[in-house]
């Protein structure tokens, strides 16, 4: 069973009057195994985009890929193909076969890769029919705790009104995690965000379908090195408080205030998906009712449960002080991530802004980026950001657009703009 | 046989009145001894949120409101009787509880112990504790009806008793630059006798109900001095050096006998012993007696509930230090009744002894 502790970092001290309360919780698990050891199993799901324009390289390349992520899968986990195009196509096992998914065995991976080798493009694209057949299928395995899918796309979700595809993504949260991949310059970053915002995983953009393979390895390699199916984040806050937000910081950012379920009247479950052995910052910030100086309170237990059982807690305290030595300092953790998840923001609304023309918006927002970016440490955002503007003094957030600039590198800035740094200690 | 339930003085059969003090006899003595309060060395936390009555989690902390759990040590209430009662705080600043008190009703005679433990230094709060509990323990044994010179006797017996217990508690720390050490009062009360002893700064006071309160200690402090001197009193008192104390007990303290003082009551009314921590706040008599007046008004007169209220008006007022507020009831000694006719029917309820 994994072992999970968690660390505060905050400034418990409040001067008089005051009643925000902020802290970052890092949470670790360690021991956590792998998918192998996993209760209950592990299934896994690859969508491959089959839609008309994924002809020529790309189309190779998702094969190839996809082959490649076949090799990964280890024996025993359940795996299902998908292709996906204006309706979605099981490519294994065979459309005829009786059953939907099947464990994979030495002989299920070498029918997998000769089924995988007959995909052909056509048609158009409607990724709400993709998640809904990867969610029936999923459901064949209800003994599997685990549930992973990976989608990769090169084009707009052309084929369906974007409600569709919110429809469908609402009706399948929940029920697995899903990465999201976009080869190429046409597809939308902000409808495979959505897709990995609610299903848990990442979306990310391959600029040349070569890579392709690669990334799928990893991902695969990733998913079943997780050997806790999913973990809930608990947030305990006393009676009278309330939760401001709860945001996931690192690795990425993730605002999973409104993902809160009800575990009793004073706590709330934020999911978090599967876990291997890693380290992920969660910031917490609540507001209790002010109490005269000198107090001291709890303002929240943030937890870590698995199975109902809580594993770890992290204690976010409250004290107040007329001490302005105390209550002045800005604890670093908290002030680095208020940065980052502000960076993240101003890069989306500063890219949005430019996309529909208004540069003066766009000037600001990511003129912004650019300082705090800098003021951050996170140098890999600085320099994409570098590749969209030019930068005329970074300290002041002087920036000017440039022209040309290469679609994909507004994409790559605009799918890496969750990424963060984490604090140097 | 007949026991006065106020001076304890043995009375012919069939009297209805105390020949020594004049109490009613026969009605059933209102006060009978209740065990002291038993407050264990470690703190533990209580099962119950003192805030909001919640449960309190395995972290130390109420699992609905968030209050931090309070130790036993930080805040407990004693009540040996129905007429002796109090309240013992952390306040709101101080990291630790280093004031302590020792209360119990032995027989007739309330004692009273407050100790209040030099501010942070280590086992200080050790130090205070041990020394209340050890002084109470040899005043429970003095004779009800003794002469004051018998109580004063008693109560220099009882604060060496108290310096060896600490001795005994925290070793041999004189070497230590900074080695526990405690202010000490303590006051028996038996019948309309109050006897006082003391060491430093924690004070006995008489609140009558009616007539002049009076402070029965002298502070033994640099600021008493700086009064001697002709400083008004509340610069005295509010001035930076003025806190410190001249006497006290410990491994370096030069004397532990206590200055002693004595009052008569002449009707009734309340004996308070505490800490700074209270009369920082209020420090002259007639403030004192004020502000009790006012608690009783507003809570009712239970001891350790007027104490607690003045515990909880302090912290109100800043609690910048522990607070210890213990009372003892001085009941009617009614010296000139000769009739029925004991209870004027315009008495204030408040001054009959509190009933629970």
């Amino acid at each position: 069973m994994a072992d999970f502790r968690t660390e505060v970092f905050q400034n418990e001290f409040l001067s008089d009057g005051a009643t925000d309360v902020h802290a970052i919780v890092t949470v670790t698990s360690s021991g956590a195994g792998t998918a192998a050891t996993s209760s209950g199993g592990v299934a896994e799901i690859v969508i491959i985009d089959t839609s008309g324009s994924m002809s020529g390289p790309n189309i190779d390349a998702a094969k190839y890929a996809a082959q490649v992520a076949v090799d990964q899968i280890a024996d025993g986990t359940w795996f299902s193909i998908i292709g996906g195009s204006h309706v979605a196509n099981r490519a294994f096992p065979y459309p005829n076969a009786p059953v939907a998914i099947v464990q994979m065995e030495p002989g299920a991976r070498e029918e997998a890769k000769r089924a995988i080798s007959y995909m052909r493009p056509s048609g158009g694209t409607a990724m709400s029919t993709w998640l809904r057949l990867a969610d029936a299928i999923f459901a064949e395995v209800p003994q599997v705790a685990q549930k992973h899918a990976i989608l990769l796309t090169d084009g707009r979700n052309e084929s369906e009104p974007r409600a569709e595809l919110s429809s469908a993504i609402y009706d399948v949260t929940g029920h697995f995690q899903c990465d999201a991949r976009g080869v190429g310059s046409s597809w939308e970053v902000a409808e495979l965000r959505e897709i990995a915002t609610a299903l848990l995983g990442t979306v990310d953009l391959i600029r040349n379908p070569a890579d392709i393979a690669a990334d799928f390895k990893a991902l695969v390699a990733e998913s079943m090195s997780k050997g806790v199916a999913d973990a809930e984040l608990r947030v305990w806050a006393p009676q009278g408080a309330q939760v401001l937000f709860v945001r996931r910081v690192a690795p990425t950012v993730e605002d999973l205030t409104s993902r809160r379920t009800e575990v009793n009247a004073l706590t709330g479950a934020y999911p978090t998906g599967a876990w291997g052995d890693e380290s992920r910052d969660y910031h917490v910030a609540v507001r209790v009712p002010s109490k005269p100086v000198g107090s001291e309170q709890l303002a929240a237990r943030v937890q870590i449960a698995v199975g109902g059982d809580v594993l770890a807690s992290g204690l976010v305290k409250a004290r107040w002080s007329d001490d302005s030595s105390l209550t002045a300092r800005i604890n670093p953790e908290v002030a680095h991530y208020t940065g980052q998840a502000e960076l993240a923001s101003v890069i989306q609304e500063g890219l949005a802004a430019k996309a529909s023309g208004d540069e003066a918006t766009a000037t600001v927002k990511l003129g912004r980026a650019v300082q705090l970016a800098a003021e951050t440490g996170n140098e890999e955002a600085t320099s994409r950001l570098r590749r969209v503007v030019e930068i005329d003094d970074e300290e002041q957030g002087t920036v000017r657009l440039k022209r040309n600039t290469d679609k994909l590198d507004e994409m790559a800035l605009d799918t890496a703009s969750t990424k963060t740094t984490r604090v140097r200690r | 046989m007949v026991t006065c339930a106020a001076c304890g003085t043995v009375a012919e059969e069939g009297s209805k009145f105390c020949e020594q003090c004049g109490t009613p006899l026969g009605a059933p003595a209102a006060v009978a001894e209740v065990p002291v309060v038993v407050v264990p060395d470690e703190p533990v936390a209580p099962a119950a949120c003192r805030a909001c009555g919640g449960t309190i989690a395995d972290d130390g902390y109420c699992e609905s409101c968030g209050e931090k759990a309070v130790s036993e040590r930080d805040h407990w209430s004693e009540l040996p009787s129905a007429l002796v009662g109090g309240v013992c705080d952390r306040g709101r600043r101080k990291s630790r509880n280093e004031d302590a008190m020792a209360l119990a009703l032995s027989g007739t005679t309330a004692v009273l112990v407050v100790c209040d433990g030099v501010s942070n230094v280590p086992d200080s709060d050790i130090a205070s504790l041990t020394a209340a509990r050890a002084a109470r323990d040899v005043l429970v044994t003095g004779s009800a009806g003794s002469t004051v010179g018998a109580w004063s006797a008693l109560l220099v017996t009882a604060t060496a008793a108290a310096d060896q217990a600490i001795a005994d508690a925290v070793g041999d720390t004189s070497g230590r630059d900074e080695p526990p050490s405690c202010t000490f009062v303590a006051a028996v009360v038996d019948g309309p006798t109050v006897v006082a002893a003391w060491l430093g700064d924690s004070r006995v006071y008489w609140l009558p109900d009616e007539g002049a309160a009076h402070q029965v200690s002298v502070d033994d402090s640099a600021a008493n001095e700086m009064i001697a001197r002709g400083v008004p009193r509340a610069k005295a008192e509010a001035s930076r050096e003025g806190h410190a104390i001249t006497r006290w007990l410990g491994p370096d303290a030069e004397t532990v006998v206590p200055s002693t003082g004595t009052t008569r009551a002449q009707g009734p009314g309340w004996v308070l012993a505490c800490s700074d921590g209270l009369w920082n706040y209020c420090s002259e008599a007639t403030d004192v007696a004020d502000l009790l007046h006012r608690t009783i008004t507003q809570v009712g007169s239970a001891p350790d509930v007027v104490a607690a209220e003045l515990v909880r008006w302090a912290n109100e007022q800043g609690g910048h230090d522990n607070i210890t507020a213990a009372l003892a009831r001085v009941a009617a000694p009614v010296d000139t009744v000769h009739t029925d006719e004991a209870v004027p029917a315009d008495r204030p309820s408040d001054l009959a002894p509190p009933a629970r």
